[in-house]
């Protein structure tokens, strides 16, 4: 593990056993995090992005079955693999919470309607720093003031109805920040709220960055927050990441069909007025009994035919830090990716060809097994 | 009514009381809408603009205020004070798209069943064939397969059942239609497929939309005119470009700084605002929003501004709208959308 990194995803797969039949919702994700840097998990409804990010906190629920490596740097443990600790054990307890913590897309449902907020937020400063109870009282306190609540000695005492959806917003950030995490997990944590509000839990937690070093993963589908926020972007489509690079680059260079097409797709608001939207056609597939081809293969306008819908693209870099998986791209180490694989491909070694990622490979035989079709 | 509008409303209120608690949801809201135009409604949450749209489409009944409208025959009427029979027919020229493509469509009837529904009870005499011939046709225009509509919604997909929504809102071939929210609840590249479908049927069909949105970003691509509302007030209503540019409202200004923008080298310096939005039951005296102006002065605390025109056609409720420099986007005018 890189010194630098607070946090290594290595192929990481989430399969879901559904009555129907295996369903691989995360299919070989790999990244890594840098400690402070903001990274922005991009992508539409149902391409695993969630799942992700609770596979490394250990919370999917009981039918997902994660799988890969999830290296993670705790000050407790040391270097760590998150998925070969117990998920209800001391270990990860002691992560979960502390080190790594996680504020939710809905604050209203996060909230137990049936306890005051000081108390929820309570609850982490006891579980992690202090049994005793005035002192820990004072830690939520003085977390609450620091996001911004005001008249914190009144809003302590009172229940999450009392709150707006941006101060509940608000108390949500307090319960993650209050042990004083070293990575925050923010699962869409503005797509509930008005955009006024919105703007100013962004900002909060930007400087809440700063003041607690803290690195954030950042999960949203929405481009312009994205931009806002984030040093460095991945997009995931069906489960993989296809393409990765810095904020800027992402925008300024998209290089992947999917990329592109979801940028375009999103009207820039001081643009000049263009008469339609770019949109991508068709709708994602679901993640079950996918055929071993490019999975953006029905939607993609550069697609080529007889090498994508065979073979699945790796992600190859194109320049430091930007990253792709796409055979159609003018640049050299995706133009010999393509060679490599069209050589294999004409060999007739389709199934079992020694230049393809082992993940989905493997992956792709255990679906034919569990697929109810 | 101008002979150009096909609708025009004028002083509407809307007030729910419970409890003996009166909310003034929607107040003095006045506008005009020419045919073939997109409007757009945007605004916070809790801003009034649904129940605007409900009023218009008078799913509630307006407390105060008019909406007169013109039919396709040319007749001009009161669409509130218009009686059961007469309202019948106007029903036949207003029709909503909603939010939730889940909930909005009964899942225990047939695709076809669903589109097929307000022809059944709009044209009880047409005949059974007519109806299926024109509820396929209309399918089809919209995208969906006509073989799939023995189906039920349960079998389609978000922006699929969205279509569906379109199609039964179109089938009975309406002048107006209110768009609540109709792409918020949809995913990126399908939001962008059926904001391009509502464009495409706008033409072919000639239709005009009255869009409710809070998604400023969708609102400036589709609309001809904005219209922004708080608390139940419409602050400031005008040509799309016009207002993103050169909002004049203090409220626009503020809602527009807010916007993300997808393009990390677009840093807008945003305006805060103080405190939170005032309870509706309780409004503040004066302009409903100079407790969080920035450039309140003490007119502002004890009178209300009216919606008044500006020197440039637009209509802004501010006292202080003519002499305020307010800062919008700026349109950059050779770079096109990124792709």
């Amino acid at each position: 593990m890189n010194k630098e990194n607070i946090l290594e995803v290595k192929d990481l797969h989430v399969d879901i056993h559904m009555t129907e039949g295996l369903l691989t919702a995360v299919r070989g994700v790999n990244f890594e995090m840098k400690r402070g840097e903001t990274l922005g998990l991009v992508g539409e409804s149902g391409c695993g992005k969630s799942l992700t990010c609770k596979a490394i906190l250990g919370i999917n629920d009981r039918k997902c079955v994660p799988s890969g490596q999830i290296l993670f740097d705790s000050e407790g443990l040391g270097k760590v693999d998150l998925l070969s600790l117990d998920q209800k054990g001391k270990e990860i307890r002691s992560i979960r919470g502390k080190e790594i913590s996680m504020i939710f897309q809905e604050p209203m449902v996060a909230f137990s309607p049936m306890y005051t907020i000081g108390n929820q937020i309570n609850e982490a400063t006891k579980l992690h720093i202090t049994k005793d109870k005035q002192k820990s009282k004072e830690i939520s306190m003085d977390v609450m003031r620091k996001v911004g609540i005001a008249n914190v000695e009144k809003r302590y005492n009172q229940y999450p109805h009392e709150f707006s959806g941006g101060m509940l917003q608000r108390a949500l950030i307090a319960m993650a920040l209050v042990c004083n995490p070293k990575m925050l997990i923010a699962d869409e944590p503005t797509t509930a709220l008005d955009v006024t509000i919105q703007a100013q839990i962004l900002e909060l937690m930007k400087e809440l960055q700063k003041d607690f070093n803290m690195a954030i993963l950042f999960i949203t589908h929405d481009l312009g927050v994205v931009a806002k926020m984030c040093d460095r972007v991945a997009v995931m489509y069906l489960g993989k990441i296809v393409e990765s690079a810095a904020a800027s680059e992402i925008y300024a260079n998209p290089q992947h069909p999917y990329t592109r097409g979801l940028i375009g797709s999103v009207h820039k608001i001081g643009s000049k007025k263009e008469d339609r939207l770019f949109s991508i056609e068709g709708t994602v597939p679901l993640a079950m009994n996918l055929p071993k081809a490019c999975g953006f293969y029905d939607r993609c306008d550069v697609r080529i035919e007889g090498l994508c819908d065979k073979a699945e693209p790796e992600l190859t870099e194109i320049a430091p830090g930007h990253k792709i998986a796409c055979f159609n791209c003018p640049h050299e180490a995706c133009r010999a990716q393509r060679e490599k694989v069209e050589e294999a491909l004409a060999k007739g070694a389709l199934t079992q060809s020694p230049s393809e990622d082992p993940g989905p490979a493997k992956a792709v035989p255990k679906k034919k097994k569990g697929g109810a079709q | 009514m101008n002979k150009d509008n096909i609708m025009e409303v004028k002083g509407l209120h809307k007030r729910f009381t419970s409890k003996g608690v009166t909310v003034k949801a929607v107040t003095d809201v006045s506008f005009s809408v020419k045919p073939g135009e997109t409007i757009g409604i945007v605004g916070e949450s809790g801003c009034g603009k649904t129940t605007l749209g409900r009023c218009i489409v008078r799913a509630y009944n307006a407390s105060e205020g008019e909406v007169f409208y013109r039919t396709k025959g040319g007749e001009e009427l009161d669409f509130l004070k218009a009686d059961k029979k007469k309202m019948k027919e106007i029903r036949k020229e207003i029709q909503m798209i909603f939010q939730d493509p889940y909930s909005s469509l009964d899942p225990r009837m047939t695709v076809l069943d669903i589109i097929k529904e307000p022809l059944k009870a709009n044209f009880p005499k047409m005949p059974k064939d007519e109806m299926d011939q024109r509820a396929k046709a209309m399918a089809e225009k919209v995208g969906l397969n006509p073989m799939y509509l023995m189906r039920y919604p349960h079998a389609f997909s978000g922006g699929q059942r969205q279509r569906i929504g379109i199609a039964r809102a179109l089938v009975i071939e309406p002048q107006i239609i209110v768009c609540d929210e109709a792409v918020s609840a949809l995913d990126v590249s399908i939001q962008a497929q059926v904001i391009n479908l509502l464009r495409d049927l706008q033409r072919e069909l000639k239709l005009t939309y009255l869009f409710i949105s809070h998604d400023l970003s969708v609102v400036e691509h589709i609309s001809d005119k904005v219209g922004v509302m708080y608390l139940g007030r419409m602050v400031e209503f005008a040509p799309a470009e016009l207002m993103f540019e050169k909002p004049m409202h203090p409220y626009t200004e503020a809602l527009l700084s807010a916007v993300p923008v997808a393009d990390p080298t677009v840093q807008m310096e945003r305006i805060p605002l103080k405190g939170e939005i005032p309870n509706p039951a309780n409004p503040p005296s004066g302009c409903y929003f100079h407790e969080r102006c920035h450039y309140c002065i003490e007119k502002c605390r004890t009178d209300a501004p009216a919606l008044t025109e500006m020197p440039d056609g637009r209509l802004c409720a501010c006292h202080r709208a003519k002499e305020l420099n307010l800062k919008g986007f700026v349109y950059d005018e050779g770079a096109g959308a990124a792709q």
